[in-house]
């Protein structure tokens, strides 16, 4: 490839074609365009008229430089030009690829692999072996031909831990089988890595090495911790140098269950400061749903902080039967529950019956040892849910006789009566010690003060499941505390007093673990590596080395202590591990750590990775072409006059104001609800027929103009209802043409129809075809009304009476044309009580409003009119057919009376009784 | 008659016939033609065909009473016996009137702007056959100049010089004014653009205005030819042969253009006023009716 000013040609002899260019130049300036003809028979008139200003004959240079233009872009661009093309670089041998693929590198994962296939592409080309090697998942080094490497690098991914020296170990011995020597690519991820300087000596033994970096920071996000009420965010980088700020993303369910941004905060690394640190205060509710935090924008498990419930405070409910009494503080139940849980947790004191209904996640029954039957009730159902039931005993406990003959719901075991008491001045023995915890006990592993004793205490009934229960005793053997699982959750019973009454154990620390490993506390802290001694802990979800969540398939448990303490590797992979009901966040990163930069000996080459990358540029140039001929065509036609700049401008404007006049068309109806109840308005329903619309709208201004005059009805514009948007309680009435392709109307559209025929509206549908579907036969118009108002709430309907209200509503009538004379019209049937009055022409009818008017007549053209309130269309032949719509005029002046009035016309008829009663 | 069995029977008389039916359209709305005679003494000829108004004449045209200012002489005494009141006999006017016709139909005429406009030789042949038949009907006789088609009364001349104007032979870029076997005395139409040679016109009217005919000239106008609405390099085309005028920037050529219109025009009007003959303007662009009514006018004057 031939490089002419750091552009690569693929065919550079075409460029010679660039000389070309002068000649062009000279043809194209002799051959003016061609003048525009015009038959122009007044010629005669023109002869022997000169032009005034000499214009030049030849081409207006600037159309000759756009024609020059876009032949040298075509001759450039065919001629295969690359920016930055690809250099060719010597070796020969084999080469071996290492990549630390730690969670460091994974944000410039896909710059390395690029630059891995360049590496790869190139060795195939020299015929070179190729192997490749990760340090954080070492595997026997095999010398391959390039392509197979291709082919497997996708599948190359990052983990999401640094290379641990086992790991840098079992590399070095993959090298040490490999014999021959290999020149060697190091793709480092730019943080320190234990036994570095010890692989590279290895390695330069072989041969020569080269070592890419991105040169970019690693950035970090330590576990968030909370602290005096606020969440605690700490991010580290490898390296000072000028400021930085980056954001770090709250993440985790919203109500709905989606996933999303909860909350954000910026973090500034100073000047030279490797460590930032914001603090988030964050209402309860939302930290709780927080499930990790992340840098935006960048993809690394390490910057990654997934949490666990020790952002979470638990609600618990504390309720004791004793009153409280402010001069025995000590003494009172709840003193030492209150004073172990209130750092972590939130807590709730009242009526059970009060507490209940926000849901606690544990409740604590101090010396309760009967409940109301319905509290009862309702307390198993939220145990079964899922609650923890925390029972201690007491006197009123051993009193009663709770859980005497049979177990109870409410209780893990049965009890005796009277419980014992054990080395108290009127016994014999000593108060009990605790004996050590059994394995599979909760609190196994926890450390027993030697001062923990017990003297008084409830004693369980011996039952065949009591040992299945116990999940801590004293030493002799006896329970001390219970459990027994109810649905989902579980109900404990401490069978002493919550106070220091019965035993010294709310006065040790141990109480306050055991209640952390109850899960009834959460611990502000990470708990230390002791505190899980004996706690073997499963992986629910892990990190990829992106930072990703995926499901944990099938890793082994991994032991308490080597949680808090091991750094993480392929046997304990960051992510969110669970034992028992309590969780652990194991992140990249943990407190105290420190991202350190790599260090290389000063003898080995580091380079950064290229930033440009090939790009050929034959496309653009070519597309430039295109552009510049399109262009040189609208010039052409300009300068022979058969455009118009003038005109052109127009187009475009005219463009520009159709564009712009689009929206504001669709926007020209929309009225406010002020407006639109100000006035009465007459509305119709938009069909989605342009033509039907028009008429519609002219028939109801017509209609309007009628009422205006005739009556004093004086209605504003007429408005074109959609259905899908408009609100409809504003019309009380709405003409609805019906067309034979309307649309349905949606689900909420039928909804508000119905609801508004509910409310009092009218519907007049015209069907519009009277003409034509006089004799019962059915037309599409007909068909599709009878689809539309399937789902309305209709009543049942009857061809108009001749004494319907709507004959008399102001004009006398008994024919209701449109266009359309004689069509027969449907109203809501008269109840079928209604009976012939005495003496009166009419029926007792019923009273209201008929919802819906039915007919085919085709009223809106009658009625339509324009701006100079001229009918738009022909109704019938001369006389008969003004008079026909005259008549239509006047029944749709009877419709909006029938409408606005209600039945009062309907009242009239028992005027003369009125009068007769009233003794006239 | 259905209309497709109308079109049928159109198509049956052919151009010839559409056109006419054309003319009549347009004539039908105007009241018919009263040329008036101007030299009584020279061209009257009396036909038998009155002119359904009182006048000099054989027939009898009606009885009316006697009103102030009739000499005595003029009662009818036998009608005037069989009542009370005093007739006086009126007979009909019969003076018939020749009409020369010329329409352009060269090729100068055959031009239209816009394919919604008309050519000009289109509408100038339509005004013309409408006076013609407005002209017959009032019983004048009506031909065309040059003597192929001479002077006749009767709907037959309309149908030979609906015949004539449908055929499109004359190949003459701009057609001379026919001024061949003019009656002396009579009237005269000359329908063209008068964008040729101005000298041929000048010899035609003054042979004309020398046999005492009077007489009406309307210039037939495309608008662009009045507007002159064009701009950019651009070449005309005259008729037929090529005339041809290239510009490089026709906008500069309007006003000069617009000039020279108006140049000729002044030469027209001064001509016709010379001769005595009404000068008059239609545009292709402008409704035929108007055209014809200004025609119609333009005749009637008493000059």
């Amino acid at each position: 490839m031939t490089m002419i000013a750091g552009i690569g040609f693929a065919s550079p002899w075409l460029l010679l074609g660039l000389i070309v260019l002068p000649i062009l130049w000279l043809l194209l300036r002799a051959i003016p365009p061609a003048p525009k003809r015009q038959p122009f028979p007044a010629v005669s008139l023109l002869l022997g008229l000169k032009d005034d200003e000499s214009l030049s004959d030849r081409t207006p240079w600037w159309l000759l430089l756009l024609r020059m233009l876009a032949v040298a872009a075509a001759i450039i661009g065919l001629s295969g030009p690359v920016l930055n093309p690809a250099q060719q670089e010597g070796g020969a041998g084999p080469l071996l690829i290492v990549m630390d693929a730690s969670w460091a590198g994974a944000p410039a994962w896909e710059l390395t692999r690029t630059h891995i296939e360049a590496e790869l592409t190139e060795a195939g080309r020299a015929g070179r072996p190729v192997a490749l090697l990760r340090l954080t998942a070492p595997e026997p080094l095999q010398f391959l031909a390039a392509g197979q490497w291709a082919r497997q690098l996708p599948g190359l991914l990052p983990q999401p831990w640094v290379a641990a020296p086992e790991q840098v170990a079992s590399a070095s011995e993959m090298i040490a089988a490999v014999e021959g020597g290999f020149d060697t690519l190091w793709l480092s991820d730019g943080i320190a890595m234990a036994g570095r300087a010890e692989l590279v000596a290895t390695l330069a033994e072989r041969g020569e090495i080269e070592v890419y970096e991105t040169g970019a920071p690693v950035i970090g996000l330590l576990p968030a911790t909370y602290e005096d009420g606020a969440i605690a965010l700490s991010a580290l980088r490898s390296s000072g140098g000028l400021a930085q700020e980056v954001t770090v993303q709250a993440v985790g369910p919203d109500p709905s269950g989606t996933e999303r941004a909860l909350a954000s905060a910026g973090l500034r690394f100073d000047t030279n400061a490797t460590r930032a640190e914001v603090q988030l205060a964050l209402p309860m509710e939302l930290r709780a749903r927080i499930s990790r935090f992340e840098v935006l924008d960048l993809r690394s498990a390490g910057a990654v902080s997934l949490t666990d419930d020790r952002l979470r405070r638990r609600e618990v409910a504390l309720i004791s039967a004793a009153s409280s009494d402010e001069g025995l503080a000590l003494l009172s139940p709840l003193h030492y529950l209150r004073q172990a849980l209130e750092p972590t947790a939130e807590l709730l004191e009242g009526a059970l019956s009060d507490l209940l209904p926000a849901n606690p996640d544990v409740v604590v029954l101090a010396d309760v040892a009967r409940l109301a039957p319905d509290q009862e009730a309702a307390l198993v159902d939220w145990v079964e849910e899922g609650g923890l039931l925390l029972r201690f005993a007491g006197a009123r406990l051993a009193a009663s006789d709770t859980a005497r003959d049979a177990e109870e719901p409410l209780m893990p075991v049965r009890l005796r009566i009277g419980g014992r008491s054990i080395g108290g001045a009127m016994s014999w023995g000593e108060p009990k010690a605790l004996a050590p915890f059994a394995e599979g006990s909760p609190f196994f592993g926890l450390d027993i003060p030697a001062e923990v004793t017990v003297s008084s205490q409830v004693m369980a009934q011996p039952d065949p499941e009591l040992a299945a229960r116990v999940i801590a005793e004293l030493n002799d053997g006896t329970p001390l505390v219970t459990r027994k699982a109810l649905g989902q959750g579980q109900v404990i019973l401490f069978h002493v007093t919550a106070n220091a009454e019965w035993s010294t154990l709310p006065l040790s620390g141990l109480f306050v673990e055991m209640l952390e490993r109850l899960a009834v506390s959460s611990a502000g802290k990470p708990p230390s590596a002791d505190a899980l001694e004996g706690t073997t802990w499963t992986a629910t979800e892990v990190l990829d080395g992106f930072g990703r969540l995926r499901d944990a398939d099938a890793l082994a448990g991994v032991p308490g202590p080597d949680l808090i303490a091991a750094p993480a590797g392929p046997a304990l992979q960051p992510g969110l591990y669970t034992s028992g009901s309590r969780a652990y966040a194991r992140n990249v990163l943990r407190e105290g750590e420190e991202i350190a930069p790599a260090v290389w000996p000063n003898w080995v080459p580091v380079m950064r990775f290229e930033g440009a990358e090939e790009r050929p540029l034959g496309g653009i140039l070519l597309s430039l072409t295109l552009v510049l001929m399109a262009l040189d065509v609208a010039a052409a036609l300009l300068v022979s006059g058969l455009w118009s700049p003038a005109r052109v401008a127009g187009l475009v404007l005219a463009g520009g104001l159709a564009l712009s006049a689009l929206p504001e068309g669709t926007q020209a109806q929309e009225l406010s609800p002020v407006e639109l109840t100000s006035e009465l308005t007459l509305a119709y329903v938009r069909t989605g027929d342009a033509e039907v619309d028009r008429t519609a709208q002219a028939g109801l201004q017509g209609l309007s103009n009628v009422l205006a005059l005739r009556t004093s009805v004086e209605p504003a514009p007429p408005y074109g209802v959609d259905l899908e948007r408009d609100e409809l309680a504003f019309f009380p009435f709405l003409y609805w043409p019906v067309t034979g392709n309307q649309p349905m109307p949606s689900s909420e559209a039928y909804g508000r129809l119905n609801a508004y025929l509910r409310t009092g509206g009218m519907i007049l549908f015209d069907t519009r075809d009277a003409d034509l579907a006089l004799t019962g036969a059915t037309s599409p118009a007909a068909r599709r009304l009878q689809q539309l108002a399937l789902p309305l709430d209709i009543p049942p309907l009857e061809p108009m009476p001749p004494d319907h209200v709507l004959t008399r509503a102001f004009y006398l009538l008994q024919d209701f044309p449109g266009r359309h004379p004689r069509g027969e019209i449907w109203v809501e049937a008269a109840p079928p009580d209604a009976e012939q009055v005495e003496g009166l022409p009419f029926r007792n009818l019923n009273d209201g409003v008929t919802p819906v008017v039915i007919g085919g007549n085709d009223w809106a053209a009658a009625w339509a009119v324009d701006a100079e309130n001229v009918p738009l269309y022909p109704v019938g032949r001369g006389f008969s057919g003004e008079r026909q719509r005259e008549l239509s005029r006047r029944f749709g002046i009877n419709l909006l009376m029938h409408v606005l009035t209600g039945n009062y016309k309907s009242d009239q008829v028992h005027v003369p009784a009125l009068l007769d009663r009233l003794g006239q | 008659m259905s209309p497709s069995a109308t079109s049928r029977a159109q198509a049956a008389r052919g151009p010839a016939g559409q056109l006419r039916t054309r003319a009549e359209e347009a004539a039908s709305v105007l009241p018919p033609l009263l040329v008036q005679a101007q030299q009584l003494a020279g061209a009257v000829l009396l036909g038998e065909h009155g002119r359904r108004r009182s006048g000099v004449g054989d027939d009898f045209w009606q009885y009316r009473p006697a009103a102030q200012g009739d000499s005595r002489r003029m009662i009818d005494h036998r009608r005037s016996a069989r009542g009370d009141l005093q007739y006086v006999r009126e007979r009909e006017w019969q003076i018939a009137q020749t009409v020369h016709l010329w329409v352009d139909q060269g090729q100068s005429m055959r031009f239209s702007s816009d394919r919604n406009l008309p050519q000009k030789v289109t509408r100038a042949r339509l005004m013309g056959l409408a006076m013609a038949v407005l002209m017959v009907r009032g019983g004048e006789r009506v031909g065309l100049t040059g003597g192929r088609l001479p002077p006749r009364r009767g709907n037959m001349q309309i149908l030979r010089m609906a015949e004539h104007f449908t055929s499109d032979e004359d190949m003459t870029p701009y057609a001379p004014p026919e001024h061949r076997a003019l009656i002396p005395h009579a009237r005269a139409l000359f329908l063209s653009d008068f964008l040729g040679p101005f000298e041929e016109l000048e010899v035609a009217l003054s042979k004309a205005a020398d046999r005492g005919l009077r007489g009406v000239l309307m210039q037939v106008l495309d608008p662009t030819e009045e507007a002159f609405p064009f701009a950019g390099r651009t070449r005309f085309e005259g008729p037929g042969d090529g005339t041809i005028h290239e510009t490089l920037k026709a906008s500069a050529l309007r006003d000069r253009y617009l000039d020279r219109l108006a140049e000729r025009r002044d030469a027209l009007e001064r001509l016709c006023r010379a001769a005595g003959w009404t000068f008059g303007i239609h545009h292709t662009g402008d409704s035929a009716q108007a055209g014809l009514l200004w025609l119609y006018h333009a005749l009637e004057r008493r000059t």
